[in-house]
């Protein structure tokens, strides 16, 4: 479904990601671990167009996408649902997720209304300015929104952060039913525990390098992983 | 009741109504691409040269040649924004102001090379007379009836266009956050092209408007209602549409109060130091967003 073949990425003189290659088959759970400042939002930015490599190539679906530009992404199918949720904070809910459609209008009625489903929290909010949300329902707003192009492949940057753990939990359980109604999903996580028990497959970043791979039940078990980023 | 007092604030209102009109364009491409067009005052000017000549030389009906001149002020718009403004996307915003203020002085000198210092005589589009109220005690001009009708009209189309339209609800979400907005599929360079096209073809009805009423017309017409414009949108806080409707009335009323009352030397100098008094209360303007974000 995605293939990243060997990016490179400088921020100015930085060299922010160095031979990154990945690889999210049709179906997974794929997450990209690693601590703050690793490169996994910058690999988020570069696959979804925001940012480009210098070197090396992204494929979606058979298509080379490394020089399409982000906005002609999204009708393409894939959807990133930006770190820090970045929801249009004096929209409404509702203009929210029309915006989240926006290359997908004919779909806007039965998205809202599935989004709605999903998220009956989100319902009762719909008339109301997104910056009045608390910060776990501008998460379901983002995620709700990136649903509505009806994407092929979702890509999440720490959706987790800076939510209640019981939030963090329900975030979670979306994720694996988005993933049981047939959305690939490649996953950004620093809490690492919750990620590796849902991916299929996980990557490990270490600044801006792959330093480890493997399904999540190896790297849950793995003791180096359990040292670095799970606490013991 | 005092009827000069009443004409005061109808002449008042008119040129707010005009500046309120400029004053939208300013703030919706900084709302959108976070600068200040200060040629957008020239566009005003090259409106009302493109509606003389097309009325003059060709002869064409005043309504016809409104048209041309928003037509030809919305082509003008975009070619600035697109070979002017958009490379300098991520440049410092000072390396954009400096290019803003070059092509105001591109725009006045071309107009001098064209039409030449003399002012043209612009004759009013608006096809009916002055208006007597209470036997004659209060005339009310045909133009300050057709621009505080056009304001009207132009808040309230735009008010529903960015609320209801999908393009309009895009230009929010550009005008909000870039990055998330293109995630969406928005084309951000396009929606601010749009931007500058909607500001520069109703900086054309303005030149038309403000012409019709102040009728010498020379290259340099629109920097001071420019300026003044832009008072206007800071006043009424910039980036917000209803604040530059506001701002623009606020400041046309006082204008003309002050030169009517206090002295006309003093009315430019009045204008702007109440500009300086309501950002030193209230720096975000009248109806300026204060923005908060949850972390």
């Amino acid at each position: 479904m995605l293939k990243v073949d060997n990016i490179n990425v400088y921020y100015g003189q930085i060299h922010a990601l160095k031979d990154i290659s990945l690889e999210v088959h049709p179906d997974e759970i794929v997450a990209l671990i690693g601590a703050n400042g690793a490169g996994k939002t910058t690999t988020l930015h570069t696959i979804s167009g925001l940012l480009r490599t210098k070197t090396g190539s992204i494929t979606l679906m058979g298509e080379d996408i490394t020089h399409i530009k982000a906005d002609k992404l999204v009708s393409k199918g894939l959807a990133h649902v930006p770190e820090g949720r970045h929801v249009f904070l004096q929209m409404t809910v509702q203009e929210n997720l029309e915006m989240g459609a926006y290359t997908n209008s004919a779909y806007t009625k039965d998205g809202i209304l599935d989004v709605f489903n999903r998220f009956p929290r989100l319902k009762h909010r719909r008339n109301q300015i997104a910056g009045t949300l608390s910060g776990g329902e501008q998460q379901m707003l983002a995620m709700g929104r990136a649903l509505m192009s009806q994407p092929k492949l979702l890509m999440l940057d720490e959706p987790s952060m800076g939510l209640a753990p019981i939030l963090v939990q329900q975030i979670f359980d979306i994720i694996t039913e988005l993933h049981k109604s047939g959305t690939t999903v490649l996953l950004v996580e620093q809490n690492a525990e919750m990620a590796l028990q849902i991916a299929d497959r996980a990557y490990v970043l270490e600044s801006g390098r792959i330093k480890l791979s493997g399904t999540g039940k190896e790297l849950a078990s793995s003791d180096e992983i359990k040292k670095a980023y799970l606490g013991g | 009741m005092n009827m000069t007092l009443v004409s005061n604030l109808i002449n008042g209102i008119s040129l707010g109504s005009v500046y309120a009109i400029i004053a939208l364009g300013y703030t919706m491409v900084y709302g959108i691409a976070k600068m200040l067009n200060f040629a957008h005052g020239d566009v005003i000017m090259v409106g009302a040269y493109m509606c003389f000549c097309s009325m003059t030389y060709l002869s064409l009906p005043p309504i016809v040649s409104i048209l041309i001149a928003m037509v030809v002020c919305t082509l003008l718009g975009v070619i600035v924004e697109v070979l002017a403004y958009r490379p300098l996307r991520k440049a410092s915003s000072l390396a954009v102001l400096i290019t803003a203020i070059g092509v105001s002085y591109l725009l006045q000198n071309a107009a001098l090379l064209i039409w030449g210092s003399a002012p043209k005589t612009f004759s009013s589009v608006v096809p009916f007379g002055s208006v007597s109220l209470f036997n004659g005690d209060l005339i009310i001009t045909g133009e300050s009836i057709v621009t505080v009708a056009a304001c009207v009209v132009i808040m309230i189309c735009l008010t529903v266009f960015t609320k209801k339209s999908r393009m309009g609800k895009a230009m929010r979400a550009v005008s909000e956050d870039k990055d998330a907005a293109q995630l969406m599929g928005i084309n951000v360079n396009k929606t601010i092209a749009i931007t500058f096209a909607i500001g520069s073809a109703l900086a054309a009805i303005a030149g038309v408007l403000l012409c019709s009423a102040y009728p010498a017309l020379t290259p340099t017409t629109g920097s001071m209602p420019g300026i003044k414009a832009f008072t206007a949108a800071v006043f009424g806080g910039i980036g917000s549409i209803p604040g530059a409707m506001i701002g623009g009335v606020l400041l046309g009323v006082i204008e003309i109060f002050s030169k009517s009352y206090i002295s006309s030397e003093l009315a430019d100098a009045i204008v702007f130091g109440v500009l300086i008094v309501v950002l030193l209360v209230k720096p975000t303007g009248l109806l300026g967003k204060k923005i908060t974000e949850k972390v």
